[in-house]
């Protein structure tokens, strides 16, 4: 056998045997492209037609064009709705970032315990989010919740929490910060990419502590801060509806409705999937904008990299 | 870069020239992490812990006197929570079970196909992990109602057939790379197929990612709560989140109960987090999580 | 275009969902892939499987615990007359939740074969004729018949000309009491003709705060803020919910009489704290403080009943609302109803049938949970005298007589809804009355203007 192929050539040969190596790669990939057809490109075409519809899922759509972009426009609601989750995206991401930051340079040294310390810090992210709006809804408890009798204990004033509309989004951003697991490993692994060398050379040359911090470490994790930052807004979409939904139902006044938590109301309690959908192009394009920036920065900070 | 350097470490090159009070300051505040994030934790225990009705607390307290053991009994007098938590488990293992399966074929089937369609496949892959969840949510429940897929476990694991998350196919891709191609190659010429290129070289030198997916599969499916309220009717099939938020509706604020149903759904994904934490947290690993 | 869209996902579901399981069948055994594929075969509960007999129906109810016992009995009473069908009971604990869940339902296009829907929240289901008027079949039924019924209950589930639903009962507001709070403060209990005066001054002696810090360790009252706990006040002041009762294009808050209505309702916060506050009820809902013993007065429906049962720490009774002008309810009843696109309608209707007839109706009111819309049984010892609480079950029925509804509208939800927010407001002090009521009427204008 081996000899007959042999003879018509060894090019054949590679060729067919790559060609097997495709065909199988194809195979394999079936389940995950088909994954990706049906739950992400076809829900995409088909929500980007329902915003140009009338649709309340038991009639067939009726096209209406541009009505439901208008019928937003005119809502207070999404406008407050697209105010609140910026506000969370403003304050939460950079300060889980920073969280983030603070734990991998704490933790990534070599010290008795320090498996059991990231193993402690990590643990918060892996508390389903049903239960965990739970605890935070009991530690925020204006009244007896523990959050505020350490409050008063030290003496310091115990707000309503989420009970008042100046706080009630705080404490979302606050609860945010303890699952930070993800962004914490990242970092620490990209800390630990970082070649020994260059640290040797700036002791050589003099350079202290923090100077070390600024000009080498913070600029080499520097990417991998835009890709968890990327993450980060992605993800707090589905944090702020899993979370308000559990903890306010958008309550105190529309306080805490985000964007997320309004699509869930149009479609699935009013029955309206037209305007739903371009409530979701909003959050779509809200969090492109934003990755988007992101990336453009990246991309400035890596050519500066280059030169 | 090479392998030693970073093994060797910047951190036990640079503590024995630090000054000691740093040295110090810094380890101290490297265990001022531990109460800070076990915090919330406590407080869920402690408070699980606590007889209903009793007149409510003054000042924080830790331990509860009496102790009532029976409030982890009530979630399943109120409730079939002994069902619910059968169906987390049932669920939650053939998710995982298959997101090992697709996400690593995905992940050999990108090494397989030609470079240039695998970095055009690995874009479409990052870019999918940009999409907010929500954006999808409405779709995906017409098309889920349109396959019949309504009130079944089917839609909760139709993720799980495609890999549940480009994540995972990524990480196995990253995995596989690492193996020799000299390996994959041999076995070719013995005339390999797919399935066995996939089960006798790519998974035995995986096993790190393996278990790390798993894990990271299993909190994934565990904790998921979008989907079975947005998806299941029957509460035959009901699982342990939608159980949780159940609770939630019958007496909103009679924490006890609500707290030890929190304990009951958070255990075994604290466990299994730790039985693999050091998958995730070794030295010198890169990884990341499906979620937060 | 749609359409054949969902035709191409779904050969292209089918073929991958067969492929994953035929592939991972193959893997070796011992790869941890291999194993528990077996999981995946969809799980039980898909109704698509067409069983000769018996023919299954899916009936959703909500409630506490103690209310969905009363219902599993309803089931079992009719299971064991009619074995040919089996009635599955689905069960959602909050009311809230209640018709969210019932409309993604209908959006999946599977709704219950039998539910039972408050008059107040039918109309929309209504308007999109998703349910089948279960008039024709009263007409039609040997068992039941239409003047059976109490006809102020009946009325609101008519809809143009039609019975939409049927009305299982004949709730109302009143007020709860804690017998042994009465007792200890040496306060009367409630008397039949209290007027609002008697009221507030006996929810005030029941408010103690004995470290004066504010926060009452207990408190005289405690009430859900809602429109519909309001509403009877109004009438009771001689001012009207909205402009037109069957027609309403607007609510109606604005006359001194409303005013005044509202003034007092929010004054028993705001002036006479004998409700908790906002952050109280947060961190502790009057519900919970009144079965916990902490609060005297508590105003519900009839549905509390179950529940209250099983407080062993103190008695209780229930007492009708106070009056001011007038004597006036609200009506609250829930009833049955059936979905247009139902596969098994006359096995539901003979499931509604034994519900509503004297048999299921008796199975009801002994488990407390409701007040029978049927007379003969409302009327009945089973109802008037049972053996547990409350004892004074005639405040039902005597409220029942100048109960009122309030209009049977599409948008009635949201309407509710939002002027709940806005006396909520003003209950717990974040604006004023004048401004509430501007708020109330201005916001709900656009759901009840023609549309």
């Amino acid at each position: 056998m081996e000899d007959r192929l042999g003879a018509l050539g060894g090019q054949a040969l590679r060729r067919t045997r790559r060609a097997w190596g495709r065909a199988d790669g194809w195979l394999l990939l079936t389940p995950y492209l088909g994954g990706v057809v049906l739950l992400f490109l076809l829900p995409a075409v088909v929500s980007t037609a329902l915003i140009f519809a009338r649709y309340d899922a038991l009639a067939p759509p009726v096209w209406v064009g541009l009505e439901n972009v208008n019928a937003l426009r005119r809502e207070n609601l999404t406008g407050t709705a697209a105010g609140n989750s910026l506000y969370f995206l403003a304050l939460a991401v950079p300060f889980r970032l920073l969280g983030a930051l603070l734990l991998a340079l704490l933790l990534q040294r070599r010290q008795p315990g320090v498996g059991f310390l990231r193993a402690v810090a990590y643990l918060p992210t892996v508390i389903p989010e049903a239960a965990y709006a739970l605890i935070w809804l009991w530690a925020f408890n204006p009244l007896y919740g523990p959050v505020n009798a350490l409050l008063r204990g030290v003496g310091l004033p115990a707000p309503s929490w989420l009970a008042d509309p100046g706080t009630a989004k705080l404490v979302f951003v606050f609860m945010s910060l303890f699952q930070i697991g993800e962004g914490f490993v990242v970092l620490l692994a990209a800390l630990q990419e970082i070649p020994t060398e260059y640290y040797d050379t700036a002791e050589v040359l003099g350079a202290g502590g923090t100077q070390m911090l600024s000009r080498i470490t913070l600029p080499l994790v520097a990417p991998w801060f835009l890709l968890i930052a990327c993450r980060d807004i992605v993800l707090s979409f589905q944090y702020t509806f899993t979370t308000s939904y559990l903890m306010t139902g958008g309550d105190p006044y529309y306080a805490t409705v985000f964007l997320p938590l309004l699509v869930y109301e149009e479609a699935f309690d009013r029955f309206r999937f037209g305007t739903g959908s371009a409530l979701m192009a909003v959050v779509f394009v809200l969090s492109g904008t934003l990755v988007g920036i992101l990336c453009v920065i990246h991309r400035h900070l890596s050519a500066e990299h280059e030169r | 870069m090479s392998g030693e350097s970073r093994r060797a470490g910047r951190p036990m090159g640079t503590t024995r020239r630090r000054p000691a009070l740093q040295d110090t300051l810094h380890r101290i505040s490297a265990w001022a992490v531990a109460p800070l994030f076990l915090l919330p934790l406590v407080w869920m225990l402690s408070a699980s812990l606590r007889q209903p009705g009793l007149p409510p607390p003054r000042g924080v307290e830790w331990i509860p006197n009496p102790i009532a053991w029976s409030n982890y009994a009530e979630p399943f007098r109120l409730l079939p929570f002994g069902t619910y938590a059968l169906n987390s488990l049932l669920v939650t293992a053939s998710a995982v079970a298959l997101t090992l399966a697709t996400a690593s074929w995905a992940g050999l089937g990108l090494l397989l196909v030609p470079p240039r369609c695998r970095s055009v496949l690995v874009a479409l892959s990052l870019v999918l992990l940009l999409i907010p969840p929500p954006a999808l949510w409405l779709t995906r429940f017409v098309l889920f109602r349109e396959l019949g897929l309504i009130n079944n476990w089917g839609a909760l694991l139709v993720p799980a057939l495609g890999g549940s998350s480009p994540l995972f196919v990524l990480l196995f891709l990253w995995t596989f790379l690492r193996i020799p191609a000299a390996l994959f190659e041999a076995a070719r010429l013995d005339g390999a197929g797919a399935l066995t290129l996939w089960s006798r070289i790519s998974l035995p030198s995986a096993r790190p990612t393996l278990t790390a997916v798993a894990v990271l599969s299993f909190l994934m499916y565990w904790s998921d709560f979008v989907s079975p309220l947005l998806y299941l009717k029957s509460q035959q099939l009901y699982t342990l989140p939608v159980g949780l938020h159940q609770l939630q509706q019958l007496d909103r604020t009679n924490w006890p109960i609500l707290l030890a149903a929190s304990v009951l759904l958070s255990a075994p994904a604290a466990l299994s987090f730790l039985w693999a934490q050091r998958h995730f947290l070794q030295d010198s690993r890169l990884g990341g999580t499906g979620e937060w | 275009m749609t359409r054949t869209l969902y035709r191409a996902a779904l050969g292209l579901g089918t073929f991958w969902l067969s492929a994953g399981l035929l592939l991972s069948g193959c893997a070796p055994a011992g790869s941890p892939a291999s194993a528990p594929v077996t999981g995946t075969t969809p799980g039980p509960g898909v109704p698509s499987t067409p069983a000769r007999s018996p023919i299954r129906i899916s009936f959703l109810v909500f409630g506490d615990p103690p209310e969905l016992r009363a219902f599993q009995q309803l089931v079992a009473e009719f299971q064991a007359r009619e074995p040919g069908i089996v009635v599955e009971l689905t069960h959602v604990p909050g009311p809230g939740e209640y018709r969210k869940r019932l409309a993604a339902d209908f959006a999946a296009q599977a709704p219950p074969d039998v539910f039972l829907l408050n008059y107040r929240r039918y109309a929309d289901f209504a308007r999109r004729g998703v349910l089948e008027p279960l008039g024709p079949y009263l007409a039609r039924s040997q068992v039941l018949r239409e003047a059976d019924f109490y006809p102020q209950v009946l009325a609101p589930f008519r809809r143009e000309g039609t019975l939409v639903g049927l009305p299982q009962n004949a709730s109302s507001l009143v007020v709860y009491y804690n017998r042994n709070l009465f007792d200890s403060a040496q306060i009367p209990y409630p008397k039949r003709n209290w007027t609002w005066d008697d009221f507030v001054e006996t929810a005030r002696k029941l408010t103690q705060d004995p470290d004066r810090d504010g926060v009452a360790e207990q408190y005289g009252l405690g009430t859900e803020v809602s429109l519909q706990r309001l509403a009877p006040f109004l009438w009771q002041n001689g001012a009207d919910l909205v402009d037109d009762a069957t027609h309403p294009t607007r609510l109606r808050l604005e006359t001194p009489e409303a005013r005044e209505a509202i003034q007092w309702f929010v004054d028993l916060r705001m002036d006479h704290r004998v409700t908790p506050g906002l952050v109280e009820e947060q961190a502790e809902d009057s519900e919970s403080r009144f079965l916990h013993g902490r609060t005297a007065m508590f105003l519900n429906s009839r549905r509390g009943v179950p529940t209250y049962r099983e407080i062993r720490a103190f008695t209780w009774d229930v007492a009708p609302l106070p009056r001011r002008k007038r004597n006036a309810g609200i009506l609250h009843a829930d009833g049955y109803f059936m979905p247009a696109a139902g596969r098994h309608k006359e096995a539901a209707w003979k499931f509604i049938e034994f519900a509503l007839a004297d048999a299921g109706q008796e199975v009801l009111a002994e488990s407390g949970r409701t007040v029978p819309s049927l007379k003969r049984v409302a009327e009945s010892s089973v109802f008037l005298a049972p053996t547990s609480a409350p004892a004074n079950s005639r405040a039902f029925l005597d409220t029942l007589a100048h109960a009122r509804a309030v209009p049977v509208h599409p948008n009635w939800a949201d309407v509710e809804e939002l002027a709940s927010q806005e006396l909520e407001r003003a209950y717990y002090g974040q604006v004023g009355v004048a401004a509430a009521i501007a708020g109330m009427i201005e916001r709900t204008q656009e759901y009840l203007s023609a549309r």
